[in-house]
């Protein structure tokens, strides 16, 4: 296992990645069944990484760091924005309208992609930095979420 | 707050910044079509045919130009955490100064006589360096991924100098100054176009895109680390010996940069060969289209083909389609990006935002794609059979006519929904 938070979270962006290419490779090949499996799969590690963002890496942040308040305020507006494409892709998922989940998944990807770069250029980097002294404090927290 | 730059969407630029400038730009290569279309078979005998040298403007400026520069207004502040400053004002300013340019550059060079050329000449430069300056100062600030920065601020740099040489040309043009063997500085001008200014924001754009857009692996390091560098050394080095006459040097560097793009290119297809999204979306296709045509161009190079060729590979091949494509993304992604803002605002959460798929067809597009290799095709193959010429022209002219009507479909659904927003107050949103 990782000693880094930066890397831990890092590893776990390229995680939710996958399982999205996952959800695109069952539709393009028309099945439903398939699909509706990945989904799950892909909305459960998606929010569970927002949750332990908001529950453990935000708060500690913000208590070692109070300016931190406004990025993870921003970074957590955002989270709400792919929460409700992931309540969205679900209904799609379940009328089985192929079109609505690849552009839903489409808006998605690159909404994750530009939130993920800034996390990664910037937010992580801070919170290494900041939250050196608990660092395996805080990871063992983050792999038992 | 110092560390939080590239956290704040307040920094994004409100939408009708870039919006202008992609909806403006397919006018332009529009003209180019239809030039081709009108002048036929002799717009495409050497590259000193005045149709061909205004073809070539409306593409580089009117048409490219004005794409980079609105997309980087737009990528900076996201990819780098780097907000161009004034961004209203010198998006307004870049904007009609190169619309105004490259018209006047073009029609000028087409044979519509030194004034407007030296006119169009003076407000294309002038756009680009109201751009320049305030990019210069963005990119200095800049942090984030250094492999697209290095390759943005080495393009940035190539931008300037293609500037520089091309105003020394009209100053030539205009015999208010003389050069021996002007034809060695219009070589050296088109080199740091093509190859520095288009060809390393490619290099910057793929190095950032790619593995974002379809979860690809990486570029290989040291290609991030040093091939920008490499290539705007090699530039100076080439346009040196070329303009003092060491023809040798000049060839042989050229010709090793020249090499290097043909292996970035290979590199880039083998990478998208690799992804991990399976769909073959349209941007994905002119991906490939433009990666096959910088292979051709490396090519016709290495064989000494004819520098129409050559020309009609890059600036159509690579320089109409890429930009194309990346629109396809661009703009729903904006769009969808910015409605979203303004319902988080306006608390309309009874409204849903129309998701990207929605906001632009993706069967039209692959249309666009179609007929865009139609023109690519027939263009090149025009080169041997004259007479498919104009059909070349009237579907590149096509092409770009299905790309604009996309566009301002995008842009009128944005209008609409923008509006049925608006009828709550808004407060917090960046403004649009």
């Amino acid at each position: 296992m990782t000693d880094s938070i930066a890397t831990y979270m890092t590893d776990d962006h390229q995680r939710c990645d996958h399982l999205l290419a996952a959800c695109e490779r069952a539709i393009s090949n028309g099945n439903w069944t398939r699909l509706a499996e990945q989904a799950t799969e892909f909305s459960k590690a998606l929010i569970d990484h927002f949750d332990m963002e908001e529950q453990i890496l935000f708060p500690e942040l913000v208590a070692v760091s109070p300016w931190a308040s406004g990025p993870t305020g921003m970074m957590t507006m955002e989270h709400g924005q792919m929460r409700s494409l992931v309540e969205e892709f679900s209904e799609a998922v379940g009328a089985q309208d192929a079109d609505a989940c690849l552009g839903i998944l489409e808006t998605l990807h690159l909404l994750i992609q530009q939130h993920n770069s800034k996390e990664e250029g910037i937010l992580y980097p801070m919170a290494e930095e900041n939250l050196a002294d608990q660092t395996p404090d805080i990871l063992t927290r983050l792999q038992a979420a | 707050m110092m560390g939080t730059g590239g956290l704040s969407l307040d920094q994004a630029p409100p939408i009708d910044v870039p919006a202008r400038f992609f909806l403006t730009a397919p006018l332009f290569a529009i003209a180019a079509g239809l030039l081709l279309a009108w002048q036929g078979p002799t717009l495409l005998i050497s590259r000193w045919m005045p149709g061909a040298l205004a073809a070539t403007h409306l593409i580089a400026i009117g048409y490219l130009g004005l794409i980079m520069c609105g997309a980087l207004l737009q990528m900076l502040p996201v990819v780098a955490g780097a907000p161009v400053p004034a961004v209203r004002l010198v998006g307004t300013a870049t904007h009609l100064l190169l619309t105004l340019g490259a018209a006047g550059l073009a029609w000028g060079l087409a044979g519509g006589g030194p004034t407007l050329l030296w006119m169009g000449a003076g407000a294309a430069a002038l756009g680009f360096l109201v751009f320049v300056v305030p990019l210069a100062i963005a990119l200095v600030r800049a942090r984030g991924a250094p492999g697209t920065l290095l390759a943005l601020r080495t393009a940035a740099l190539a931008l300037a100098l293609t500037v520089a040489l091309g105003l020394l040309l009209v100053a030539v043009l205009q015999g208010w100054i003389r050069v021996a063997e002007h034809t060695r500085w219009v070589d050296t001008h088109a080199a740091w176009g093509l190859m520095g200014w288009v060809g390393l924001l490619v290099v910057g754009v793929a190095i950032q895109v790619l593995p974002m857009f379809y979860v690809t692996p990486a570029f290989p390091a040291p290609m991030r680390r040093w091939f920008a560098p490499a290539v705007l050394v090699g530039i100076g080095v080439a346009s040196a010996a070329w303009i003092l006459g060491a023809d040798l040097v000049g060839q042989s560097v050229f010709g090793a940069i020249t090499l290097g793009f043909f292996g970035f290119a290979l590199i880039t297809l083998r990478l998208i060969k690799r992804r991990e999204r399976p769909r073959l979306d349209p941007t994905l296709l002119h991906w490939w289209a433009a990666m096959l045509s910088l292979c051709g161009a490396a090519l016709a190079w290495a064989f000494a083909a004819p520098p129409t060729l050559i020309g009609v590979l890059l600036l159509v091949g690579v320089g109409v389609g890429l930009p194309a494509g990346m629109l396809f993304k661009i703009l729903p992604f904006l769009t969808w990006f910015h409605l979203q803002h303004r319902q988080l605002a306006s608390g309309r959460f009874d409204l849903r935002i129309p998701h990207m798929g929605s906001l632009l067809s993706t069967r039209w597009a692959r249309v666009q794609f179609g007929l865009h290799l139609a023109a690519l095709v027939l263009l090149v193959c025009s080169l041997w059979v004259p007479v498919l010429a104009r059909p070349a022209g009237i579907a590149l002219a096509l092409a770009s006519l299905v790309l604009l009507v996309l566009l301002i479909g995008v842009a009128r659904t944005y209008r609409r929904f923008a509006a049925l927003l608006r009828s709550a107050p808004s407060k917090a949103g960046p403004q649009t």
